[in-house]
């Protein structure tokens, strides 16, 4: 059975709205509608994640259901959403 | 700063089909003696010709009216220095000047000069009151008309307005709507009912509703320039500006102490300044996903705040903008929009410049136009102070 809530937050702080961010916020025009209806999107300010030296952890950041990922583009975001919805 | 603020600021429309105008406007504010000085002309025909004629009569009524020398000699110079139209073998600009000084006692003192616009209306409160003015006949050689100058020196007290057009307000509609056009009579009535509606409407609007009248009353096309400049004696409205982290953990709780004690609008740029703030406040920060653009990152919503944005891109960008005098109607609804409207509508603005430094802004993927605080604050404060004549103050924490 599939996760019919997933919790979606996009940070919009600086260092990730300029590396990619914003592509994201355009969520409504690459998502499935049938994904969209059971996320819950917003917008969060800084998550902290990008202050590090590890070059493998790098802006754009995305918290699924309490989980920080790195580097999300349009489409890592599609799957990182499928695999939350069949988790 | 000071316990009134001098608002000044004018709307303008071109004559339909022109891409310049025959009518100029010039404001400067002495930083020191706090003399401002307002100039208007219009210059004789329009398009590029009209352009010259007005920028040269304004600059050099301009810059004359900050000398010692007497209005009359300054009124020949310029005069005799305007090129001869090649079609009317004349040479002939008006110009209005408002030379306004700040008094200790919260009045202000105005010198008007006035020749061949239409006359300068002084409003107190919705009320107008008539400019008691002395007549000067210049008795120029070579003039090709009776060249009267109208000079008059009155108080203005807070709540009082100036407000000077050119006669593409007074003659608006004429031969459509009205026979004779608006008139000055018109103009009266309408600037009337606004401030008897909206006592408090700032310079910037009053301005604009005038001149989108007469643009109305020419059926949308204006048969000449219509320029309309507005100075209002008001009560400062204030707005503080916190961008950027306090330098140490322990400066936190004095930049809420500060933020708590002002009496004016607040605005936060910065997510990390934000957290702050909104840890001081014990409350929270809500994205505002309804209002960004691709060039900037969405505003947020705070309790107790008017305004909360991202830091460094939305600050870059305000600073732009301020700087090329953006129109807000040519932006897009975004956090850069509703921070410059906010700036448009404070007379004074102080900042409070965290100066940590944010670790994540020194990558170098990250774009150019990330600078550093200091000097994109630096820029915001000169546009505001050079381009709108706003007062400005900042502190760093």
């Amino acid at each position: 059975m599939g996760q019919h809530n997933i919790m979606v937050k996009i940070c919009v702080g600086t260092a990730c709205f300029v590396q990619g961010g914003a592509d994201l916020l355009l969520y409504e025009d690459f998502l499935d509608p049938s994904l969209l209806r059971i996320c819950t999107i917003e917008g969060t300010s800084c998550l902290h994640c990008c202050k590090t030296d590890d070059q493998q952890l790098r802006a754009p950041f995305v918290e699924i259901n309490g989980v920080v990922h790195a580097n999300v583009t349009p489409k890592r975001l599609i799957e990182l959403l499928r695999e939350a919805q069949h988790a | 700063m000071n316990e009134i603020f001098i608002d000044v600021d004018y709307n303008q429309t071109y004559k339909a089909g022109q891409k310049i105008g025959g009518d100029v406007f010039l404001q400067s504010r002495d930083p020191v003696s706090q003399q401002i000085v307002c100039t208007l002309s219009d210059g004789l025909g329009n398009g590029v010709k009209a352009n010259v004629l007005a920028n040269l009569t304004a600059n050099m009524a301009h810059k004359l009216s900050f000398s010692p020398m007497h209005l009359t000699k300054s009124a020949k110079i310029i005069m005799n220095t305007l090129p001869v139209c090649n079609e009317r073998k004349i040479s002939y600009s008006t110009f209005t000047i408002a030379d306004i000084r700040p008094n200790l006692d919260k009045t202000v003192t105005v010198q008007l000069i006035e020749y061949d616009n239409p006359r300068v209306l002084h409003f107190s409160h919705s009320a107008v009151i008539d400019i008691v003015a002395q007549e000067i006949e210049l008795h120029r050689e070579g003039a090709f008309k009776h060249e009267i100058i109208r000079q008059s020196t009155f108080s203005m007290a807070q709540g009082d307005r100036l407000i000077m057009f050119t006669d593409g307000v007074t003659q608006s509609g004429m031969g459509r709507s009205l026979p004779l056009g608006w008139r000055q009579a018109g103009v009266v009535e309408f600037i009337t009912n606004i401030l008897q509606k909206d006592p408090h409407i700032s310079s910037r609007e009053l301005a604009e509703l005038i001149t989108r009248r007469a643009s109305t009353l020419d059926g949308l096309a204006a048969k000449d320039d219509i320029t309309c400049a507005v100075i209002y004696v008001r009560k400062p409205r204030k707005t503080l500006i916190v961008t950027g982290p306090p330098f140490t953990k322990e400066r936190d709780a004095q930049l809420g102490e500060r933020m708590r004690n002002f009496d004016g609008k607040k605005i936060v740029s910065g997510g990390t300044t934000a957290q702050i703030v909104a840890r001081l406040f014990q409350t929270k920060v809500k994205v505002d996903l309804s209002c960004w653009s691709p060039q900037v990152p969405p505003a947020s919503k705070m309790a107790g705040i008017d305004l909360v944005t991202e830091g460094m891109l939305t600050l870059g960008k305000v600073a732009t903008a301020l700087e090329n005098k953006t129109s807000i109607y040519a932006m897009p609804d975004d956090a850069v929009r509703r921070f410059v409207m906010l700036l448009l509508d404070s007379d004074h603005v102080s900042f409070i410049v965290g100066t940590k430094i944010n670790e994540a802004h020194q990558d170098p993927s990250i774009p150019v136009e990330i600078g550093i605080r200091r000097t994109i604050v630096g820029r915001v404060r000169q546009a505001l102070e050079q381009n709108y004549l706003k007062e400005t103050v900042l502190e760093y924490i």
